[in-house]
């Protein structure tokens, strides 16, 4: 009975801190910039393989992959916003929010066509990972769970530092909170959207390292990362970021307990229903702020 | 503030201009379609076109919920999928006969799109793009990862939902007993009744006071609501009735290939309807089916680039809305309003100086 | 054509704006002059806001130029405006909702990065503004109409900026209110800050103008002391009902 509930435990934890990292990124985006980046499974797909390009194909030591990941996601995000989200932006497109998804949607593509051409659709190992296990008691530990567990924490306390008590994390937050406010105040909304693109990017190109470390690569890693951190940050309600990692661990252990008992299948039909059930309670989420819609 | 609810009957709008012009390419749309055959030999051509014609009817369904009435949903192909699957299911294992499968599968589709508008439809946009998308990729999850036996079809297994493999076999549209090796020819036939009836449906809906109701909401929300435009009902019946036309479509494109597997849930598939409603334009009635002569017309030459396919649609996408937002009919649309404008300019400033 | 002469505040010449095709102010011409106030009165929806809005750079204008002092800001972004020194307190205070007072008086300053600055200001916004003072730590959703039209106006004092726009301070708030919160306007004024104010009822501001202009359809449709504007009985009938 103990195996079970520690391998759930772990399970749960394990994968909780990596939704947490990607739902982190994704709520940031979604609400201070209003968009749904649809390519951030990619990013984070592109992260991982980052890590392997330079640890396998350049020799370079494991450290390196791990730097390599969050600038590959850096990067993007940067060309996110001078290629899609400025234009759009420009434009004054009629729906922004779906111009920006369906933008998004076919760089996701492009992206994950491009690392499949030229990494091949086989699963890879992903090299940047620590092996061999810690024994408590019975029990085993794996160090990389352990180290996934503790650099999400790491990333989610820098996040949290960043947005409180930094000049740009507060900018951040007032544009969030009130854009046109924010630009009146001399805050260029332009620039603080491109530094949490390239923000966001990294918790991604970090996050699919990690994932990829636990699971393989393959060109469609984050597909399924990127999906599940939409729905938590759906059932925290937009743009609440506490509320999101809230819900990652939340929604982690609930998928372990769900595989364990029903099978692998059912892990996400079950999540699927739950947000339906949480939505149809409470529109906005559960801790999410009913928006006013100036008319 | 434009005048987008006038006190005008909805007759009056069906005898404008454009509606003359629309019926005029509706025509010539429907003639060289009926003739294509008469004049291609090509199986494989003849093949295209009927996919075209799926193509064009998923699209037009999907930009009526999309670009008029505002519902972003991304299960358009799990609504395709669950008619082409249930009407799959129904011959297989109720043996029924295919023209009632086909139409109880509709049924069954509008019934459980309905369903679902009821949980989506209260939330905001971009909420229901994401249970929607999610809902979509369930459905695929639960079919692909299938792998219990549920019954042995000549010594193979095959899952309740078919599985990884899907359905093959279970009936067809009854041409080839018609028709014999001129079965293709019956099958385009019935293939192209279903685009003229599914596209003449979403036409009268746009035309309608619905549609109208629709493009005030997109307009002016606050107006139209304060003017006792109920965007919920209004809503779930387009839903409704689009989640009906697209499994029917769903049912009738199963039984044409004899098969359906979870291939047509897949994100490829996706993207291509994707690529077509961008590139031809939301919002705008013929902008599906632009699109889906350009998409195809593209994808014949893409072949060529094999593994680059793929990469190709996705930039195509991207690019396209970041540099044609309202698709290429809404750039032919705006240069027709830029030149008006240059025209009613010169009347407006003779008339002016009369001030 | 107007010149700038180089002692006005703010000048505008010829200005045309609106938004969706749809145009709200037409050719206004004004100037503001250092240490005065100007308030532009007349009926609601017709254009008050989007002056203040224009010049702040959150609408673009389609014709006409804007200077602030020497500076052109015609055509400029308004973060990069607001870095000129203009502050605008908007209408409906777009605070930022889930910030504490304190926080949203800091947000003024972001411009600015001298410590001792921003002590400085948030002294004389605090003794504007007692009541402030003791709800510092409060989130701004949580404020009464009142106090959130004093966090308003002490984030645009937090810029520090010599111009402020200010757009109907007395929208939505009891008499009483309104008098601490013109009382402040006063001290403003008094400070030698050019001001240029947006207000539905003459009678408010009469006293503290400099110079008034009523607007009507997007037209000035009259300029000068505020003591004659309240005395032109036709005027107040047809454009502000009397």
């Amino acid at each position: 009975m103990m195996d079970i509930f520690f391998s759930i435990a772990l399970s749960g934890l394990t994968s909780g801190a990596m939704y947490a990292l990607a739902t982190l990124g994704l709520s940031l985006v979604w609400g201070s910039m209003g968009m749904l980046n649809m390519a951030h499974g990619a990013m984070l797909t592109l992260g991982g393989y980052a890590a392997f390009a330079v640890v396998m194909q350049m020799g370079l030591p494991g450290p390196l992959g791990f730097v390599a990941a969050l600038g590959a996601g850096a990067l993007v995000g940067a060309l996110l916003y001078m290629l899609v989200v400025k234009p759009l932006l420009r434009a004054e497109v009629a729906s922004f929010e779906t111009a920006v998804l369906m933008a998004t949607v076919g760089l996701a593509t492009a992206l994950e066509n491009s690392i499949l051409l030229t990494f091949g659709g086989q699963p890879l190992a992903q090299p940047v990972k620590s092996d061999g296990m810690l024994q408590i008691g019975q029990q085993g530990v794996p160090y990389q769970s352990m180290v996934v567990i503790g650099v999400a924490l790491i990333l989610m306390g820098i996040t949290a530092y960043v947005l409180q008590h930094t000049r740009a994390g507060r900018a951040i937050r007032a544009t969030t909170q009130n854009r046109d406010a924010a630009q009146l105040l001399g805050i260029p909304v332009g620039r603080v959207y491109l530094q949490v693109l390239m923000f966001s990017g990294a918790l991604a190109g970090i996050c699919g390292c990690l994932v990829s470390s636990i699971t393989q690569l393959s060109p469609t890693l984050g597909a399924d990362p990127m999906l599940k951190a939409f729905i938590m940050c759906v059932v925290a309600g937009l743009g609440n970021l506490p509320g999101a990692v809230l819900a990652a661990f939340a929604l982690a252990f609930i998928e372990a307990i769900v595989q364990y008992v029903f099978g692998g299948r059912w892990g996400f039909p079950v999540l699927l229903g739950l947000v339906i059930l949480v939505l149809v309670w409470r529109p906005t989420g559960l801790f999410g702020r009913a928006q006013i819609r100036r008319l | 503030m434009t005048s987008s609810i006038r006190h005008s009957s909805p007759l009056q709008i069906k005898l404008s201009a454009t509606s003359n012009t629309d019926l005029r390419i509706a025509v010539g749309l429907a003639f060289i379609l009926a003739v294509l055959p008469l004049m291609i030999d090509s199986r494989y051509l003849i093949g295209q076109v009927i996919l075209a014609m799926f193509y064009a009817i998923i699209a037009t369904q999907w930009n009526l919920l999309f670009g008029f009435a505002g519902i972003f949903s991304l299960a358009q192909m799990a609504v395709f999928a669950l008619g082409g699957y249930a009407t799959a299911m129904l011959c297989s294992y109720l043996s029924w006969p295919m023209a009632l499968a086909i139409a109880a599968a509709a049924l069954g589709t509008a019934f459980v799109s309905v369903l679902i508008g009821l949980a989506c439809l209260r939330l905001a946009g971009v909420y229901v793009s994401l249970l929607t998308l999610a809902i979509a990729q369930a459905m695929h999850v639960l079919i692909v990862s299938d792998t219990e036996c549920f019954t042995m079809v000549a010594s193979q297994c095959r899952q309740f939902t078919g599985g990884a493999v899907g359905f093959a076999r279970f009936g067809d549209l009854g041409m080839r007993d018609l028709l014999e090796e001129h079965w293709l020819w019956g099958n385009y036939a019935i293939v192209l009744c279903l685009f003229a009836l599914c596209s003449g449906f979403t036409y009268f809906i746009i035309h309608s006071p619905m549609g109208l109701a629709f493009k005030a909401l997109r307009d002016n929300p606050g107006y139209a609501i304060a003017r006792g435009v109920n965007r919920f009902q209004s809503q779930l019946l387009v839903f409704g009735f689009s989640a009906f036309f697209t499994g029917l479509a769903g049912g009738v494109y199963a039984a044409h290939f004899q098969a359906i597997g979870p291939s047509i849930l897949s994100w490829s598939q996706f993207n291509f309807i994707i690529a077509i409603t961008v590139v031809g334009g939301t919002g705008n009635f013929w902008g599906p089916i632009v699109g889906t002569l350009i998409l195809m017309a593209a994808d014949e030459l893409m072949r060529e680039m094999g593994e680059f396919r793929t990469l190709g649609l996705g930039l195509i996408i991207a690019a396209s809305v970041v540099w044609m937002p309202k698709g290429l009919l809404g750039r032919v649309q705006d240069l027709q309003q830029w030149w008006g404008r240059k025209h009613q300019s010169h009347n407006h400033l003779k008339s002016s100086s009369n001030h | 054509m107007l010149k700038p002469k180089p002692a006005a505040a703010l000048v505008l010449d010829g200005v045309t704006a609106g938004y969706g095709g749809l145009t709200i102010l037409r050719d206004i011409s004004l100037r503001l002059l250092p240490g005065h106030m100007v308030t532009v009165v007349g009926p609601n929806g017709h254009g008050k806001s989007t002056l203040l809005k224009t010049i702040s750079g959150m609408t673009q204008q389609s014709s006409g130029r804007i200077w602030i002092g020497e500076d052109e800001i015609t055509s400029l972004p308004a973060h990069a405006i607001a870095g000129l020194g203009v502050a605008h307190i908007p209408q409906g205070d777009l605070l930022f909702p889930e910030m504490t007072v304190e926080e949203n008086l800091l947000m003024g300053a972001y411009l600015t990065a001298e410590q001792a600055q921003i002590e400085q200001r948030f002294d004389e916004v605090y003794r504007l503004f007692p009541k402030l003072a003791g709800r510092r730590d409060q989130t701004a959703s949580t404020l009464s109409g009142g106090e959130r039209r004093m966090v308003g106006i002490g984030r645009g004092l937090m810029m520090g900026t010599q111009l402020l726009l200010i757009d109907e301070p007395s929208l939505g708030l009891a008499p009483l209110v309104i008098d601490q919160i013109y009382e402040a306007i006063g001290a403003l004024k008094a400070s030698g800050r050019s001001i240029l104010l947006v207000e539905e009822n003459p009678a408010r501001v009469a006293e503290l103008s400099d110079e008034m202009h009523l607007l009507d359809d997007g037209h000035i449709v009259w300029s000068g002391l505020p003591a004659e504007l309240l005395k032109r009985d036709e005027l107040l009938a047809t454009y502000l009902g009397g």
